[in-house]
Protein backbone atom coordinates (compact mmCIF):
# COMPACT_ATOMS: atom_id res chain seq x y z
CA UNK A 1 0.00 0.00 0.00
CA UNK A 2 2.85 2.08 1.52
CA UNK A 3 4.45 1.37 -2.35
CA UNK A 4 1.27 2.21 -4.29
CA UNK A 5 0.83 5.46 -2.16
CA UNK A 6 4.74 6.55 -3.25
CA UNK A 7 4.55 5.38 -6.50
CA UNK A 8 0.72 7.55 -7.10
CA UNK A 9 2.30 10.68 -4.92
CA UNK A 10 5.43 10.37 -7.57
CA UNK A 11 3.36 9.65 -11.52
CA UNK A 12 1.17 12.60 -10.02
CA UNK A 13 4.31 14.77 -9.77
CA UNK A 14 5.77 13.36 -13.10
CA UNK A 15 2.33 13.80 -15.01
CA UNK A 16 2.33 17.88 -13.94
CA UNK A 17 5.39 18.68 -15.86
CA UNK A 18 4.46 16.29 -18.70
CA UNK A 19 1.40 18.07 -19.18
CA UNK A 20 3.17 21.25 -19.49
CA UNK A 21 5.82 19.98 -22.24
CA UNK A 22 3.03 18.25 -23.89
CA UNK A 23 1.78 22.70 -24.33
CA UNK A 24 4.71 23.36 -25.41
CA UNK A 25 5.00 20.62 -28.10
CA UNK A 26 1.58 21.26 -29.32
CA UNK A 27 1.71 24.82 -29.46
CA UNK A 28 4.57 24.19 -32.03
CA UNK A 29 3.22 21.05 -33.88
CA UNK A 30 -0.23 22.47 -34.07
CA UNK A 31 1.80 25.47 -35.80
CA UNK A 32 -0.25 28.08 -33.07
CA UNK A 33 3.60 29.57 -33.17
CA UNK A 34 3.25 30.84 -36.88
CA UNK A 35 0.96 33.86 -35.65
CA UNK A 36 1.57 34.19 -31.85
CA UNK A 37 4.96 33.82 -31.89
CA UNK A 38 7.10 30.77 -30.61
CA UNK A 39 6.45 32.15 -27.35
CA UNK A 40 3.29 33.50 -27.31
CA UNK A 41 4.93 37.32 -27.09
CA UNK A 42 5.40 38.39 -30.22
CA UNK A 43 2.30 38.08 -32.43
CA UNK A 44 2.66 38.21 -36.21
CA UNK A 45 0.00 40.90 -36.61
CA UNK A 46 -0.69 43.85 -34.62
CA UNK A 47 -4.22 42.97 -33.88
CA UNK A 48 -3.65 39.37 -32.84
CA UNK A 49 -3.36 38.72 -29.56
CA UNK A 50 -0.50 38.34 -27.11
CA UNK A 51 -1.18 34.58 -25.28
CA UNK A 52 1.87 34.17 -22.66
CA UNK A 53 0.02 34.48 -19.12
CA UNK A 54 -3.33 34.63 -20.38
CA UNK A 55 -5.76 32.69 -18.26
CA UNK A 56 -6.03 29.23 -18.65
CA UNK A 57 -9.83 28.88 -18.35
CA UNK A 58 -10.28 31.75 -20.65
CA UNK A 59 -7.87 30.64 -23.53
CA UNK A 60 -9.05 27.25 -23.48
CA UNK A 61 -12.83 28.50 -23.90
CA UNK A 62 -11.83 31.00 -26.59
CA UNK A 63 -9.94 28.12 -28.65
CA UNK A 64 -13.16 26.10 -28.39
CA UNK A 65 -15.27 28.79 -29.14
CA UNK A 66 -13.61 29.60 -31.62
CA UNK A 67 -13.26 25.85 -33.11
CA UNK A 68 -17.33 25.04 -32.92
CA UNK A 69 -17.74 28.85 -34.60
CA UNK A 70 -19.58 30.07 -31.66
CA UNK A 71 -17.02 32.71 -31.66
CA UNK A 72 -17.01 34.39 -35.40
CA UNK A 73 -15.67 37.98 -34.79
CA UNK A 74 -12.29 39.81 -35.20
CA UNK A 75 -9.49 37.53 -36.52
CA UNK A 76 -11.58 33.81 -35.96
CA UNK A 77 -11.23 33.03 -39.89
CA UNK A 78 -7.82 32.88 -39.78
CA UNK A 79 -7.76 30.71 -36.69
CA UNK A 80 -10.35 28.94 -37.85
CA UNK A 81 -8.22 27.47 -40.95
CA UNK A 82 -6.30 25.32 -37.84
CA UNK A 83 -8.47 24.42 -35.28
CA UNK A 84 -9.55 21.37 -36.64
CA UNK A 85 -5.82 20.24 -35.99
CA UNK A 86 -6.75 19.63 -32.01
CA UNK A 87 -8.87 17.89 -29.56
CA UNK A 88 -10.76 19.15 -26.53
CA UNK A 89 -7.76 17.66 -24.49
CA UNK A 90 -4.97 19.41 -26.58
CA UNK A 91 -6.72 22.62 -26.19
CA UNK A 92 -6.66 22.16 -22.51
CA UNK A 93 -2.77 21.20 -22.29
CA UNK A 94 -1.90 24.50 -25.07
CA UNK A 95 -3.89 26.53 -22.71
CA UNK A 96 -2.41 25.12 -19.32
CA UNK A 97 1.38 26.29 -21.09
CA UNK A 98 -0.19 29.56 -22.18
CA UNK A 99 -0.92 30.21 -18.36
CA UNK A 100 2.33 29.63 -17.35
CA UNK A 101 4.12 31.40 -19.81
CA UNK A 102 5.83 34.88 -18.19
CA UNK A 103 3.98 37.55 -20.43
CA UNK B 1 -13.99 60.65 -65.42
CA UNK B 2 -9.81 60.71 -65.55
CA UNK B 3 -9.88 61.95 -61.66
CA UNK B 4 -11.66 59.00 -60.32
CA UNK B 5 -9.30 56.60 -62.77
CA UNK B 6 -6.69 58.52 -61.11
CA UNK B 7 -8.33 58.20 -57.73
CA UNK B 8 -9.00 54.42 -58.42
CA UNK B 9 -5.76 53.54 -59.22
CA UNK B 10 -4.06 55.52 -56.19
CA UNK B 11 -6.46 53.50 -53.94
CA UNK B 12 -5.16 50.54 -55.54
CA UNK B 13 -1.52 51.58 -55.38
CA UNK B 14 -2.32 52.93 -51.39
CA UNK B 15 -3.51 48.62 -51.28
CA UNK B 16 -0.57 47.06 -51.76
CA UNK B 17 2.18 49.62 -50.36
CA UNK B 18 -0.27 50.05 -47.08
CA UNK B 19 1.07 47.41 -44.65
CA UNK B 20 -1.44 44.85 -45.12
CA UNK B 21 -3.30 44.32 -42.16
CA UNK B 22 -6.14 41.83 -42.32
CA UNK B 23 -8.87 41.26 -43.45
CA UNK B 24 -7.61 40.57 -46.99
CA UNK B 25 -8.66 42.29 -49.41
CA UNK B 26 -11.69 41.36 -51.96
CA UNK B 27 -10.83 41.20 -55.82
CA UNK B 28 -13.55 40.16 -58.25
CA UNK B 29 -12.61 36.51 -59.37
CA UNK B 30 -14.48 33.61 -61.28
CA UNK B 31 -18.03 34.75 -59.70
CA UNK B 32 -17.62 37.96 -62.13
CA UNK B 33 -18.50 37.91 -65.55
CA UNK B 34 -15.41 40.42 -66.30
CA UNK B 35 -13.07 37.74 -65.15
CA UNK B 36 -10.08 37.09 -66.57
CA UNK B 37 -7.99 34.34 -65.62
CA UNK B 38 -4.15 34.61 -64.85
CA UNK B 39 -4.83 38.53 -66.18
CA UNK B 40 -1.01 39.35 -66.29
CA UNK B 41 -0.88 42.52 -64.15
CA UNK B 42 0.14 43.78 -61.01
CA UNK B 43 3.16 42.68 -58.74
CA UNK B 44 2.84 38.66 -60.13
CA UNK B 45 4.21 39.85 -63.48
CA UNK B 46 7.04 41.95 -61.67
CA UNK B 47 7.85 38.68 -59.48
CA UNK B 48 7.35 36.51 -62.25
CA UNK B 49 10.17 38.98 -64.31
CA UNK B 50 12.87 39.27 -61.58
CA UNK B 51 15.36 36.68 -60.74
CA UNK B 52 14.76 35.62 -57.04
CA UNK B 53 17.47 35.56 -54.70
CA UNK B 54 17.32 32.06 -52.58
CA UNK B 55 19.49 33.72 -49.80
CA UNK B 56 16.86 36.45 -49.30
CA UNK B 57 14.29 33.90 -49.52
CA UNK B 58 15.40 31.42 -47.31
CA UNK B 59 15.29 34.04 -44.86
CA UNK B 60 11.76 35.25 -46.19
CA UNK B 61 10.62 31.33 -45.99
CA UNK B 62 10.90 31.52 -42.35
CA UNK B 63 7.67 32.71 -41.53
CA UNK B 64 6.18 29.92 -44.49
CA UNK B 65 7.97 27.33 -42.71
CA UNK B 66 6.44 27.45 -39.49
CA UNK B 67 3.07 25.91 -41.18
CA UNK B 68 4.83 24.41 -44.52
CA UNK B 69 7.62 22.90 -42.71
CA UNK B 70 11.34 23.98 -43.22
CA UNK B 71 11.45 21.34 -45.55
CA UNK B 72 8.80 22.64 -47.77
CA UNK B 73 6.33 19.43 -47.25
CA UNK B 74 3.57 20.96 -45.94
CA UNK B 75 1.34 18.56 -43.56
CA UNK B 76 0.09 14.89 -44.97
CA UNK B 77 -3.36 15.63 -43.41
CA UNK B 78 -3.56 18.33 -46.21
CA UNK B 79 -4.06 21.28 -43.89
CA UNK B 80 -1.26 22.56 -45.64
CA UNK B 81 -0.15 22.12 -49.05
CA UNK B 82 3.65 20.57 -49.68
CA UNK B 83 5.06 23.75 -51.70
CA UNK B 84 8.50 21.37 -52.57
CA UNK B 85 8.79 20.61 -56.07
CA UNK B 86 6.06 23.17 -57.02
CA UNK B 87 7.00 25.54 -60.14
CA UNK B 88 8.21 29.29 -59.53
CA UNK B 89 5.34 30.19 -61.71
CA UNK B 90 2.44 28.71 -59.63
CA UNK B 91 3.93 29.70 -56.37
CA UNK B 92 4.93 33.26 -57.18
CA UNK B 93 0.71 33.58 -59.16
CA UNK B 94 -0.59 31.88 -55.85
CA UNK B 95 1.07 34.37 -53.20
CA UNK B 96 0.09 37.16 -55.52
CA UNK B 97 -3.29 35.92 -56.26
CA UNK B 98 -3.82 35.52 -51.85
CA UNK B 99 -2.06 38.80 -51.73
CA UNK B 100 -4.72 40.60 -54.12
CA UNK B 101 -7.58 39.08 -52.53
CA UNK B 102 -8.40 36.88 -55.40
CA UNK B 103 -8.00 33.34 -53.52
CA UNK B 104 -9.38 33.40 -50.30
CA UNK B 105 -7.09 31.77 -47.23
CA UNK B 106 -7.76 34.12 -44.29
CA UNK B 107 -5.42 31.56 -42.39
CA UNK B 108 -2.49 32.25 -44.99
CA UNK B 109 -3.12 35.79 -45.91
CA UNK B 110 -1.29 37.85 -43.14
CA UNK B 111 1.92 35.07 -43.99
CA UNK B 112 1.72 36.43 -47.48
CA UNK B 113 1.24 39.78 -46.96
CA UNK B 114 4.41 39.60 -44.69
CA UNK B 115 6.10 39.37 -48.02
CA UNK B 116 7.54 43.00 -49.00
CA UNK B 117 7.63 43.37 -52.74
CA UNK B 118 7.44 41.38 -56.12
CA UNK B 119 11.21 40.83 -55.52
CA UNK B 120 10.72 39.01 -52.33
CA UNK B 121 7.58 37.03 -54.12
CA UNK B 122 9.91 35.87 -56.39
CA UNK B 123 13.07 35.20 -53.78
CA UNK B 124 10.84 32.78 -51.99
CA UNK B 125 9.93 30.93 -54.91
CA UNK B 126 13.57 30.04 -55.65
CA UNK B 127 14.54 29.37 -52.31
CA UNK B 128 11.44 26.79 -52.54
CA UNK B 129 12.33 25.98 -56.28
CA UNK B 130 15.82 24.59 -54.19
CA UNK B 131 14.45 21.99 -52.25
CA UNK B 132 14.54 18.77 -52.75
CA UNK B 133 11.35 16.58 -53.03
CA UNK B 134 10.21 14.71 -49.54
CA UNK B 135 9.89 11.27 -50.21
CA UNK B 136 6.40 10.52 -48.15
CA UNK B 137 3.46 12.76 -48.55
CA UNK B 138 -0.55 12.03 -47.19
CA UNK B 139 -2.19 9.52 -49.60
CA UNK B 140 -5.55 7.74 -49.70
CA UNK B 141 -5.71 5.58 -46.20
CA UNK B 142 -8.46 3.58 -46.98
CA UNK B 143 -8.50 -0.01 -47.55
CA UNK B 144 -10.00 0.11 -50.80
CA UNK B 145 -6.86 1.81 -51.87
CA UNK B 146 -5.58 0.47 -54.83
CA UNK B 147 -9.34 0.39 -56.12
CA UNK B 148 -9.47 4.05 -55.88
CA UNK B 149 -6.70 4.41 -57.26
CA UNK B 150 -7.19 2.27 -60.55
CA UNK B 151 -10.95 4.04 -60.81
CA UNK B 152 -8.74 7.77 -60.55
CA UNK B 153 -6.28 6.45 -62.99
CA UNK B 154 -9.14 5.59 -65.51
CA UNK B 155 -10.58 9.11 -64.79
CA UNK B 156 -7.45 11.26 -64.80
CA UNK B 157 -5.88 9.68 -68.52
CA UNK B 158 -9.61 10.74 -69.83
CA UNK B 159 -9.53 14.73 -68.58
CA UNK B 160 -7.15 15.71 -66.09
CA UNK B 161 -3.51 14.36 -68.13
CA UNK B 162 -3.72 17.05 -70.71
CA UNK B 163 -3.05 20.16 -69.06
CA UNK B 164 -1.21 18.64 -65.40
CA UNK B 165 0.68 15.65 -67.24
CA UNK B 166 1.54 12.15 -67.58
CA UNK B 167 3.23 12.44 -64.54
CA UNK B 168 1.07 14.90 -62.47
CA UNK B 169 4.20 17.18 -63.49
CA UNK B 170 1.94 20.37 -64.71
CA UNK B 171 3.53 23.15 -66.98
CA UNK B 172 5.60 25.52 -65.60
CA UNK B 173 4.95 28.12 -68.26
CA UNK B 174 1.02 27.86 -68.38
CA UNK B 175 0.71 27.84 -64.89
CA UNK B 176 -0.46 24.47 -64.44
CA UNK B 177 0.28 23.16 -60.94
CA UNK B 178 2.33 19.68 -60.46
CA UNK B 179 0.26 17.38 -58.00
CA UNK B 180 2.21 14.71 -58.08
CA UNK B 181 3.43 14.55 -54.65
CA UNK B 182 0.99 16.33 -52.89
CA UNK B 183 -1.05 15.41 -50.20
CA UNK B 184 -4.18 13.97 -51.12
CA UNK B 185 -6.49 15.65 -48.93
CA UNK B 186 -5.15 19.03 -50.03
CA UNK B 187 -6.02 17.86 -53.70
CA UNK B 188 -9.24 16.65 -52.61
CA UNK B 189 -9.98 19.67 -50.75
CA UNK B 190 -8.98 22.47 -53.52
CA UNK B 191 -10.53 20.58 -56.31
CA UNK B 192 -13.83 20.14 -54.46
CA UNK B 193 -13.36 24.06 -53.86
CA UNK B 194 -12.42 24.64 -57.50
CA UNK B 195 -15.61 22.31 -58.61
CA UNK B 196 -18.09 24.28 -56.45
CA UNK B 197 -16.42 27.90 -57.25
CA UNK B 198 -15.02 29.11 -53.32
CA UNK B 199 -11.68 28.72 -55.33
CA UNK B 200 -12.46 31.91 -57.08
CA UNK B 201 -8.54 32.51 -58.76
CA UNK B 202 -9.31 29.06 -60.95
CA UNK B 203 -9.22 28.62 -64.50
CA UNK B 204 -12.31 28.51 -66.33
CA UNK B 205 -11.05 25.91 -68.59
CA UNK B 206 -10.53 23.32 -65.11
CA UNK B 207 -14.18 24.70 -63.48
CA UNK B 208 -15.59 23.32 -67.10
CA UNK B 209 -13.94 20.37 -66.79
CA UNK B 210 -14.47 19.11 -63.42
CA UNK B 211 -18.04 20.73 -62.73
CA UNK B 212 -19.63 17.46 -63.72
CA UNK B 213 -18.05 15.50 -61.08
CA UNK B 214 -19.27 13.69 -58.43
CA UNK B 215 -17.80 13.47 -54.88
CA UNK B 216 -17.09 10.14 -55.40
CA UNK B 217 -15.12 10.60 -58.56
CA UNK B 218 -12.66 13.41 -57.01
CA UNK B 219 -11.70 11.41 -54.19
CA UNK B 220 -11.00 8.54 -56.57
CA UNK B 221 -9.08 10.81 -58.68
CA UNK B 222 -7.27 12.53 -55.71
CA UNK B 223 -6.18 9.04 -54.76
CA UNK B 224 -4.57 8.85 -58.09
CA UNK B 225 -3.09 11.88 -58.02
CA UNK B 226 -0.91 11.60 -54.81
CA UNK B 227 -0.14 7.81 -55.55
CA UNK B 228 2.01 10.02 -58.53
CA UNK B 229 5.85 10.34 -58.19
CA UNK B 230 6.89 13.70 -58.56
CA UNK B 231 9.74 13.85 -61.74
CA UNK B 232 12.32 15.78 -60.02
CA UNK B 233 15.18 15.86 -57.50
CA UNK B 234 13.47 13.90 -54.84
CA UNK B 235 15.50 13.93 -51.11
CA UNK B 236 17.65 11.25 -50.05
CA UNK B 237 15.47 9.17 -47.55
CA UNK B 238 16.34 10.01 -44.33
CA UNK B 239 17.43 13.51 -45.49
CA UNK B 240 14.10 14.42 -45.45
CA UNK B 241 13.92 16.24 -41.89
CA UNK B 242 17.63 17.78 -41.88
CA UNK B 243 18.74 17.66 -38.56
CA UNK B 244 20.88 20.40 -36.90
CA UNK B 245 23.61 18.12 -35.27
CA UNK B 246 25.33 20.44 -32.85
Amino acid sequence: MKKLMAFAALAAVVAVPAFAADGAKLYTEKTCNACHGPEGKKPLMPNYPKLAGQNAAYAEQQMKDIKSGARNNGQTAAMKGVMHLVNDEEIKAIADYLSKLKP
Amino acid sequence: MKKLIIAASLSIFALGIAHAAPPAPKKEGIEGKDYKWNAQEGEKVEALQKKGDKKNGQEAYEVCGACHLPSGAGRPDGTFPQLAGQHTTVLIKQMADIRAGLRDNPTMYPFAATLTDPQELADVAAYIEGLCIPVEHGKYEGADASLQVAKGKDLYEKQCLECHGKNGEGNKEKFYPVIAGQHYKYLLRQMTEIRDGHRRNANPDMVKVIKPYTNEQLVAISAYQASLTMPGSMCKPKAAAPAKKK
